[in-house]
């Protein structure tokens, strides 16, 4: 993302204007504050967000939002779901049995279709542009709710391919609100207690490190030291938890039931997070841009995800986390209802779904349809400005108050034009 | 009446002569004393204490890491501890400031500063420390910089400043916006990203002239790989006639420009007819570039790189004095204007002032810096101040070590160092040969910021306090290995010996009576297990923070 101001991305009123310049300033920034009041209230409910990117796109058709027998509608039938009159995809008859929990909204309408920018603009909520990069739903979240009381970092990201601190979701806000990537499911390089080292030893070796660092902080400013208390006191606690992050000891029958697949391992992974506090987690998953062969690639891909989340959704129904939990699922588009000569589906900003369930929202819901043919959104859609402050509504952030400080300027959480959702919340 | 006619001129005169008189003696003072009266005149001011002087071993430690770019061995502290002469400070800053070794790490801080972890090449790290190892002057490194010879073999190296940053990212446009900033940036110590599309709209200087000025000229070029004449990346300028126009978008008002320094003065373009616009036309069927006969870049980088632009000057000596001290005399460093003045106003005159007359000779500033008082005191708050302001420079602040430096010096107080660097004293010793390269990057990746992100303060991270914890090679280091620190003190039976040499080796001092008795201590609790003891003992004191600041 270019940061710089574009003419023609510019709004008008003086107030925006101000946000801009602020942004700028930001260069290294101090990142974006609440008030310590709000962020308290906020933290006291710990609540908690499973956030399931598919990237690449998922087809709504082969989905969420069956046209069956139509023009574009492809092969597939549909089925009934736990919630009378609500058809999923016959694809998906695991999620079909959760959707009585779920909160499906069919006309998502957005304004991207190339991966490219669209990846980044939907997870940063397509704000109005200020001249700044917004940061990734996960680390706004990381921002303005911090941790929670386990202690463990807030923004957690599962993902395939490379693991890691991740710092480009972060946007003005700092790296420091970025992602602990695991990739492919495992934790990152250095997370687990070095193999010569016993949990007393490494216990004692860090009293001594405290030992020396008060008595080198006892006559100088205390800001350095306690910012490495803090890193180090962060690392104590992922590391205490290693349990949960060692992949290699998930049991076998609960690996069945997620399914023995990438994105089934990775999701029962996120849900031991949210068992052990952590705030955000990001489950990735790669390959949905079927622009060739499109029923096929359905055929394979939505089951693994359908199990993977259908499971996910009810552990967490039955432990309870649900409750403050905010779930979602979705992709930076939908696919084109129009069937390509590759027996593909393309990229389609237009007319799509996104499913969610859990904290502040209405269970069970439907909201929101599309045409007959799918081809567009029924009345008015919904932009990704509107399901940002949802989300934020959901988790009892207002959006419409609260504010980031960026760097001394104030700018907003989510495009100030757009509204919740009302339907969709509880 | 008449009476007070005379006098009030007379006063006036008497006042004037006494300050001619007293500006002539301190003008005949070198910089070091100027800039210490200075300092010392606005902390009395403000009823700010100063702290005393850093003990030796402070000023050793802080001294090597800034002009070597390490730590001193423990022979070395104990020698320099033991020097009774009073100019030993003088000496070893002279020692410390002389090629080759200086000169690398002269190098290789202007590398992370104006490349801000944004790509590596060795071609202009090699530009960096043959520039400084000759003392090229920093307004001919600047002009070297900006308007790059390509086909130099000595010069071309400088051009990755502008190349690596016009490189394509992805579907991204070609990133002109972001060179334009950043030359404004390291090279002017101003900001200018707002005024792209509009005026600043919080600082009155910076106007959107000033940002289209520098960007039309960058704009001006191609970026071209390697091939043919040139063994690097290179950009091609295009041929210049016409002024640039823009709008504003907030107030639709219209403007044009040549290339301009900004807040300066504009290049006037030539008078050329069509025929006349190349020195060597281009030749496309033989994929020859062509050279226009006015190049904008080098005209602009003429008047910038100039003892006639202010800011260039202020820049480089707000720079030079943030890399010694920790903060800029003008906080952000690239906000530099009327309104944002620096903490001691004249004191960055000052500088800016005699590092021009010394014809930007960076390797003099660093020099007089280093022999001021405030280079030389102690990061110990003196009794009674809390929490001086930093901007009085009354207490020396704490300031990040590259993860360069941190590498280098973890390696010399293991002693890994001549294993790891050197490839010595392998014979015997089983598992993987680990070298100097594997030590950087694994540093680098733990303790470098992402890419351009600034390393402008000591900045602690969960990734680094994970890599101390759990990596390997920290760990390995701390094994007991022929000749290494372990080593060493693993042989000491004597627990005051063990503290000495640990002390000496990893925080180059010696320990205090309480540190001694504390070692010994634990020593006894863990006598059974004495080796691996140590090993924990040391990985304490090199992940605590007194290891991982230059104090």
């Amino acid at each position: 993302m270019n940061p710089l101001c574009k003419p023609w991305e510019h709004a008008t009123s003086r107030r925006q204007f101000l946000g801009a310049s602020a942004g700028a300033l930001a260069f290294g920034a101090l990142g974006g504050m609440i008030s310590p009041q709000a962020a308290e209230a906020m933290r006291k409910k710990e609540k908690q967000v499973l956030f399931v990117w598919l990237d690449g796109g998922m087809s709504q058709l082969e989905s969420w939002d069956p046209k069956p027998n139509t023009e574009f509608g492809g092969p597939f039938r549909t089925i009934k779901t736990s919630v009378p009159g609500t058809h999923f995809s016959e694809l998906m008859p695991q999620c079909a049995k959760q959707a009585h929990r779920l909160c499906v909204v069919r006309n998502i309408a957005t304004k991207d279709n190339a991966h490219s920018s669209g990846v980044a603009r939907i997870q940063r909520g397509d704000p109005k542009n200020r001249g700044v990069a917004y940061p990734f739903f996960g680390s706004s979240i990381a921002k303005l709710m911090g941790p929670t009381a386990s202690k463990l970092p807030p923004y957690v990201w599962v993902k395939p391919g490379s693991g890691g601190f991740k710092t480009e979701d972060a946007g003005f806000l700092g790296p420091k609100y970025g992602s602990l990537a695991f990739g492919d499911g495992k934790p990152p390089e250095d997370l687990l207690r070095h193999a010569s080292l016993t949990a007393e030893e490494d216990e004692e070796r860090n009293e001594l490190r405290d030992l020396l660092n008060k008595r080198y902080t006892a006559q100088r400013r205390p800001t350095y030291t306690e910012a490495s208390s803090f890193v180090f006191d962060t690392a104590r606690e992922l590391m205490k938890r290693q349990n949960i992050f060692d992949t290699s000891k998930l049991p076998a029958k609960e690996l069945d039931r997620y399914g023995r697949t990438e994105i089934g391992q990775h999701m029962l992974v996120a849900r031991n997070m949210l068992e052990a506090g952590v705030r955000f987690v990001k489950v990735g998953s790669y390959g949905w841009d079927s622009h060739g062969d499109n029923f096929n690639a359905s055929a394979s891909l939505v089951p693994k995800f359908d199990r993977a989340f259908a499971a996910i959704v009810e552990d967490l129904a039955v432990t309870g986390l649900l409750e403050n939990t905010l779930v979602i699922a979705m992709s930076e588009f939908g696919r084109t209802p129009r069937i390509n000569g590759h027996v593909g589906r393309d990229h389609w900003p237009e007319a799509w779904s996104i499913a969610m369930a859990g904290c502040g929202l209405k269970a069970g819901a439907v909201v929101g349809a599309t045409n007959d043919k799918g081809t567009d959104v029924k009345d008015k859609g919904h932009d990704i400005g509107a399901v940002f402050h949802t989300w934020f509504k959901a988790l009892g952030i207002d959006s419409k108050k609260v504010e980031y400080d960026n760097n001394g300027q104030p700018l907003p959480l989510a495009h100030d034009e757009m509204e919740a959702i009302k339907e969709a919340l509880a | 009446m008449q009476l007070s006619r005379l006098i009030v001129p007379l006063m006036r005169w008497l006042l004037l002569a006494a300050l001619l008189a007293s500006a002539g003696a301190f003008a005949a003072e070198p910089l070091h004393r100027q800039v210490d009266s200075l300092i010392a005149a606005k902390a009395k001011a403000a009823k700010q204490p100063l702290a005393a002087p850093a003990d030796d071993a402070e000023f050793l430690r802080r001294a090597w890491f800034d002009f070597n770019g390490g730590i001193p061995g423990p022979d070395e502290t104990r020698k320099f501890l033991a020097d009774k002469s009073p100019d030993k400070r003088a000496k070893l800053i002279q020692h410390l400031t002389t090629p080759p070794r200086f000169a690398e790490q002269l190098a290789e801080a202007f590398n992370i500063q104006l490349m801000e972890r944004n790509g590596d090449s060795d071609e202009w790290k090699r530009y960096l420390t043959e520039s400084f190892r000759a003392n090229k002057p920093w307004d001919q490194m600047t002009r070297e910089i900006l308007s790059p010879d390509f086909k130099d073999e000595k010069l071309r190296g400088a051009g990755y400043f502008i190349t690596r940053r016009l490189d394509k990212v992805g579907q991204q446009d070609t990133d002109y916006p972001g060179l334009t900033r950043d030359a404004g940036r390291l090279f002017m110590g101003v900001d200018l990203q707002c005024c792209q599309c509009h005026k600043h709209l919080t600082v009155k200087d910076y106007k959107q002239v000033d940002f289209n000025g520098l960007f039309v000229a960058f704009q001006n070029t191609k970026l071209q790989s390697a091939g043919g004449d040139y063994k690097t990346a290179w950009v091609q300028e295009g041929p210049m006639t016409n002024k640039y126009e823009f709008i504003s978008v907030l107030s639709s008002v219209k403007g044009a420009t040549g290339p301009r320094v900004p807040l300066g003065v504009e290049v006037p373009l030539p008078d050329l007819a069509k025929d006349e616009i190349w020195a060597v036309p281009p030749d496309p069927k033989a994929r020859k570039a062509g050279v226009p006969k006015f190049s904008p870049l080098k005209e602009l980088a003429a008047r910038l790189a100039s003892p006639e632009n202010p800011l260039f000057a202020r820049n480089i000596a707000n720079r030079v004095w943030w890399q010694l001290m920790g903060r800029g005399l003008v906080e952000p460093l690239d906000l530099q204007h009327s309104e944002n003045p620096a903490s001691h106003p004249e004191l960055l005159d000052l500088l800016a002032k005699e590092l021009t007359e010394h014809k930007f000779d960076l390797q003099w500033l660093v020099r007089e810096l280093a022999l001021t008082h405030a280079y030389q005191r102690a990061s110990l708050l003196p009794a009674g101040a809390q929490s001086p302001p930093e901007e009085l420079f009354t207490v020396a602040k704490e300031r990040p070590l590259s993860a360069e430096q941190l590498a280098r010096a973890f390696l010399a107080a293991t002693g890994e160092h001549e294993r790891v660097v050197g490839g010595k004293n392998w014979e015997s010793i089983e598992g993987k040969k680990h070298t100097q390269k594997d030590f950087e990057k694994a540093f680098h990746a733990a303790f470098a910021n992402a890419a351009k992100e600034p390393e402008l303060n000591v900045n602690p991270t969960l990734r680094a306090a994970l890599f101390l914890r759990n990596n390997d090679l920290v760990l390995w280091s701390l094994q007991r290995r022929k000749g290494n620190l372990m080593d060493r003190v693993a042989a000491q039976a004597d627990a005051g010996q063990v503290a000495d040499e640990l002390y000496l080796a990893i925080l180059s001092r010696s320990p205090v009576a309480e540190e001694k008795a504390e070692l010994a201590k634990y020593l006894t609790k863990h006598a059974a297990s004495r080796e691996k003891a140590l090993g924990h003992y040391a990985w304490a004191m090199l992940s605590s923070m007194e290891f991982f600041t230059n104090h």
